[in-house]
């Protein structure tokens, strides 16, 4: 029986060449030149309609904060849609203050909190809460206290009128990651204020972890999936009065590419699927 | 029954923060509130102590010529640089832009890529297993053949349906198990903190 390991090295090495050539090649046309061929929005999800319907459905100037814990291998997937769900937040003219509690979490959080700031938010509109340590137990701590005593400003001051802890906030949005994610915001933090209002994004990884949460309404929205991330940036970016775009041209990934490597991956599973078929048909082998 | 100091400590902690969280008493809470400063405290010191931990674990291994010296050199450098980057005389910690540049342009792309690779490597993985046979291997890569083919991007009609398709499949079978998951490790949890904080497991 031939065998992939006995073929001869160039052989051995052209699917993965072709299949790099045919990605690059689909990451050059443009998506919308395929017109209708490819989409990897969900314009049928309610997933991001829901969160942009929460996010419509603030109060004036509302205070939020945003529980900033993504992690460094998965935030390429979600960045999109939190850049575009910061902007949009602050076409509602929102007050935020952004908080982590995974070191990681903080190290991207300075990263978004100065691009916004670059983009014109200041202290009137923003505060850096910083990074907590301890996990949970620096978690449940914020129910009290989520403001440092250094931090002045407009909002830090807004949030200590309104008590200091996590009952100031009207909603508390949650960007989640594998090392700290909106599980234990559900789990540590409702049981103890079961009326703050929590949403997530979050990458696919955890859409499965999380869904059972949002079918109980413990998160009031989640978008936790490629295609829901794509339609919330769509829905967000393509509205009738889209808010002033921050994110330098992020975009979801391309969805041409992302086909062809679905297409390359099935090719590969289906023929180990074959050859397993062939493997285990009795006879001699060679 | 002879109980360590530790197993003393974590059934007496254990105890009270159960307490706090049942019963409201000022008294309590500021017990309580005292020990998750303590907590957060020994986190950090436990990561400061980690990295410690790490540097002079890969600083021996040079020095002894064993393991993977090319690694050691990269983390060890790796490591430096950060904090050399956050820690020199008027930087300004994370928020520094050398420590800022030092995340996005090399920290984020090379963490993305390791996750890309796991893709390369669970196919690899697969085939190898395949090869090996066994009933499970089959039923893993047909799941990953029905997921595979969920999450094509296509438009139309077929998309839709795709779409629909894979939601439902999020919200029914894979939401079932992991509902059930979920509810198994709360179960789990406190049953094994139960046995814990009864001493019951106190070989351990």
């Amino acid at each position: 029986m031939t065998d992939r390991h006995s073929a001869p090295r160039p052989r051995r090495a052209l699917l993965p060449l072709a299949s790099v050539l045919l990605i690059s090649a689909a990451l050059i046309v443009p998506d919308q030149a395929l017109s209708g061929l490819v989409r990897l929005d969900d314009p049928g999800g309610p997933a991001a309609g829901e969160l942009r319907a929460l996010i419509r459905s603030l109060p004036e100037r509302p205070l939020l904060l945003v529980g900033f814990d993504p992690d460094l291998g998965t935030y390429a997937e979600i960045r999109p849609a939190v850049r575009a769900m910061l902007d949009d937040l602050f076409r509602h003219e929102a007050r935020i203050g952004i908080v982590s509690f995974s070191p990681e979490g903080r190290a991207l959080a300075v990263a978004e909190i100065d691009r916004l700031r670059r983009a014109g938010f200041e202290d009137d509109r923003l505060v850096d809460l910083g990074y907590r340590s301890g996990a949970e137990a620096g978690l449940i701590q914020t129910i009290e206290l989520v403001v440092p005593d250094a931090e002045r400003g407009l909002v830090a001051n807004g949030i200590r009128i309104a008590g200091g802890g996590l009952d100031a906030f009207d909603m508390v949005l949650l960007v989640g990651g594998t090392d700290f994610g909106p599980r234990a915001w559900v789990e540590q933090i409702l049981p103890r204020l079961p009326d703050l209002r929590l949403a997530a994004i979050a990458p696919t990884v955890l859409g499965p972890e999380l869904a059972p949460y949002r079918r109980t309404r413990q998160l009031i929205a989640l978008v936790a999936t490629l295609r829901d991330n794509a339609a919330y940036v769509e829905m967000v970016r393509g509205g009738p009065a889209p808010p002033p775009d921050t994110s330098g041209g992020d975009r979801p990934a391309d969805a041409a590419a992302m086909l062809v490597g679905l297409l390359v991956t099935l090719g590969i599973l289906g023929e180990t699927l074959l050859r397993r078929a062939a493997w285990r048909q009795p006879g001699p082998r060679s | 029954m002879r109980r360590s100091l530790a197993l003393n400590l974590l059934l007496v902690v254990g105890c009270l923060l159960l307490v706090d969280l049942l019963l409201v008493n000022t008294w309590i809470g500021a017990f309580a509130e005292m020990v998750r400063e303590w907590i957060v405290l020994l986190a950090a010191a436990a990561a400061v102590a980690g990295v410690i931990a790490l540097a002079a674990r890969h600083l021996a291994d040079l020095r002894a010529g064993r393991g993977d010296r090319i690694g050691s050199v990269v983390l060890l450098l790796g490591m430096s640089g950060m904090l050399v980057a956050g820690l020199r005389p008027g930087a300004a910690g994370t928020t520094d832009p050398a420590v800022q540049w030092l995340t996005g342009a090399l920290l984020v792309p090379l963490a993305a890529s390791v996750v890309a690779l796991v893709f390369v490597f669970l196919l690899s993985a697969i085939r190898r297993s395949a090869r090996a046979g066994g009933r499970e291997t089959a039923v893993m890569l047909g799941a990953t053949a029905a997921v595979v083919i969920l999450m094509l991007p296509i438009g139309g009609r077929p998309g839709e349906v795709l779409a629909d398709a894979a939601r439902w499949t999020l919200a029914v079978p894979i939401g079932a198990v992991f509902r059930g998951l979920l509810i198994g490790v709360a179960v789990v949890g406190a049953v094994s903190a139960l046995r814990v904080l009864l001493a019951s497991d106190a070989d351990d």
